[in-house]
């Protein structure tokens, strides 16, 4: 994601530009022509966009799945097999990791955007470039060197790898959240300031509570990107128990008789997390940003 | 801006101190150290640290078991010799050549494509096709990965959709698939990012080009792109970016097979590091990744900066 679109495209409450209307009659058959081939070639592009996941959501009610996509036995046992045991934990498991993993990225970012969007610091200018640099570039390919680091020091369990999972999404979130702290109009900092609040308490009761779209959006962002992570647990996670859902959908894959309208379901459950907060935070983003009426006059 | 200058004045300070202390510009605080320590110490031990180490790392013989695993050396060039007779790391840094190159020019010319149809279509059209790309983009690797090995496998949906119900596609063409699979996964992003640049863009410099005549192809030409221009560069090198390390998408659907056609470098230094012991070696291949990151990287550095 680069942060500056994101914001963009979240400010930007424009609606879509109008199609221009033509200046004469004769025209209105092209116009609609137009309008029919546009929508065609959407139409194409949808049914193309949507084809790779029919397979998940037909074999997933289906209870004589294959990797062949048929038309489905109805039912829905695959979802009362895979809610239980091992894999509900793994379910669990990816919770924890998320969450954690979540919770470090965010305290932490929080001060640290706080920090470089007010203060004045030796060295802010590459500071921020180097947290730039480090949104883009995907953390997780350090992976191998944090193994052997991890490995040393007997770490190679989950709340480390919750703790790394952090830091591959933190540079982002600092970015977003300094964004947010930025578009925060500085008066009410001060009028805190001059009854002498702490530079916790003006965190904890102003800038937070103001900034709070862009915590949550810059939050959601590194749930995903936990959640989501596939590479870094199989790597990082030795004990077979705290293994996450994707290392259990992996697993299940593998395995000699697959039951494939199990995994459909359990991908798909796995799936709604992702799709709900992606949901919010697109609304966060575009309720976002009310903050002119905290100012008076 | 900083008030605690303000209560210094209030509470009034000695000439000497006023002498001191500029009151033009805000001080430094001791509390700003405490405010970034959390976050730049985390980047510390779990970026740059590891980063340095797998420089060191690349240069051993270190591998995941035997004696070797407890007691490596350092040995100097002979990894980084090895890595240049290497034919499989050299296919595998063209194969990752293609799946970059590949991915980008999708992402680009399909989220624009997407963008601006779906700017002029109906709000019906826009929610369930825009939604549909979205979600593709949401889902997570290992499932996207599972999901397109299934239709694209014998019997599966895209083999059915064109009427050839057994081919295996992933088998006949799977760098073409897995490149597809990548662009699917990513369009919904530039899609998104493009729109918003999109909507940005004056309607009377469009306009005004309609008065002057203009074709479709020169107002694309002469006014939208170039107004999308820094638009377009960040999704290419962030597009870029995250191609080089889609080690989970590849990783489910083919694991780098069949033979090494759709081994990736991110692949290959796994498979070497964890399959062969050879925890040294891939983390030299993982070095190589680094830097092609961190030119990717700074040119997308550059580009940001210049609109803060």
């Amino acid at each position: 994601m680069t942060p500056d679109n994101v914001l963009e495209s979240t400010l930007s409450t424009a609606p879509a530009t109008e199609p221009v209307l033509p200046p004469e009659n004769r025209q209105t058959n092209r116009t609609v022509a137009r309008s029919l081939t546009l929508h065609t070639v959407l139409a194409g592009i949808g049914i193309l966009f949507l084809a790779p996941m029919l397979w998940l959501f037909l074999a997933s009610i289906d209870s004589q799945a294959s990797w062949g996509i048929e038309w489905p036995h109805f039912s829905l046992i695959n979802f009362r097999h895979v809610l239980t045991g091992s894999l509900l934990h793994s379910l669990w498991n990816s919770v924890v990791l998320a969450v954690i993993s979540t919770l470090i990225a965010s305290v932490a970012g929080v001060f640290a955007a706080y920090a470089l969007s007010r203060r004045r610091i030796p060295f802010k200018g590459p500071l921020i470039l180097f947290i730039i640099f480090s949104s883009g570039v995907p953390l997780a390919i350090m992976v191998i060197p944090v193994y052997e680091i991890f490995s040393r020091f007997g770490f190679l369990s989950i709340l480390p790898t919750a703790v790394f999972l952090s830091v591959t999404s933190l540079p982002f979130e600092v970015y977003l959240m300094k964004n947010f702290i930025d578009a925060v109009p500085t008066d009410l900092e001060e009028a805190a300031r001059m009854e002498r609040a702490s530079t916790f308490q003006v965190l904890r009761r102003v800038v937070i509570p103001l900034a709070l779209p862009g915590i949550a959006a810059a939050a959601i962002f590194g749930f995903v990107n936990a959640w989501g992570s596939f590479v870094v647990p199989l790597i990082l996670i030795s004990p077979a128990n705290q293994q996450p859902a994707p290392i259990a959908i992996y697993t299940f894959l593998t395995l000699p008789k697959a039951q494939f309208g199990n995994i459909a379901a359990y991908s798909l459950i796995f799936c709604v997390p992702v799709f709900i907060l992606y949901a919010v935070s697109s609304r966060l983003f575009r309720e976002g940003f009310v903050l002119g009426g905290g100012v008076k006059g | 801006m900083v008030s605690s200058s303000v209560v210094d004045t209030v509470t009034g300070p000695s000439l000497g101190e006023l002498w001191k202390t500029r009151h033009d510009k805000a001080r430094y605080q001791w509390s700003s150290l405490g405010l970034l320590t959390p976050t730049f110490a985390l980047l510390i031990f779990l970026f740059l640290v590891p980063m340095g180490f797998a420089i060191y790392l690349g240069l051993t013989n270190l591998t995941l078991i035997g004696p070797t695993a407890v007691h490596s050396s350092f040995t100097g060039m002979q990894n980084l010799i090895r890595l240049k007779g290497d034919t499989t790391f050299w296919s595998s840094l063209w194969v990752t050549g293609i799946f970059i190159v590949g991915s980008i020019a999708g992402v680009v010319v399909l989220g624009y494509t997407l963008a601006s149809l779906l700017m002029r279509a109906t709000a019906w059209m826009r929610i369930v096709v825009g939604g549909v790309v979205v979600i593709s983009w949401m889902m997570p690797a290992v499932t996207a990965g599972m999901t397109w090995y299934a239709s694209t496998t014998g019997n599966g949906t895209f083999g059915t959709l064109f009427g050839h119900p057994n081919a295996n596609l992933l088998d006949a063409q799977p760098l073409l698939v897995v490149t597809l699979a990548s662009i699917w996964s990513m369009t919904g992003f530039s899609m998104l990012v493009m729109g918003a640049a999109l909507r940005n863009i004056p309607s009377e410099a469009i306009e005004a080009a309609i008065v002057e005549n203009a074709s479709t192809w020169q107002r694309f030409r002469m006014i939208v792109l170039p107004l999308l221009r820094p638009t377009m560069t960040a999704i290419v090198l962030l597009t870029g970016l995250l191609a080089l390390a889609n080690f989970s998408l590849i990783y489910v659907m083919t694991q780098g097979g069949p033979g090494n056609s759709t081994n990736i470098l991110p692949l290959y230094s796994y498979q070497q590091a964890f399959t062969y012991n050879n925890l040294a070696y891939g983390a030299l291949i993982g070095n190589v990744m680094v830097l092609i990151a961190t030119v990717f990287g700074v040119f997308y550095v550059r580009i940001t900066a210049r609109r803060i």
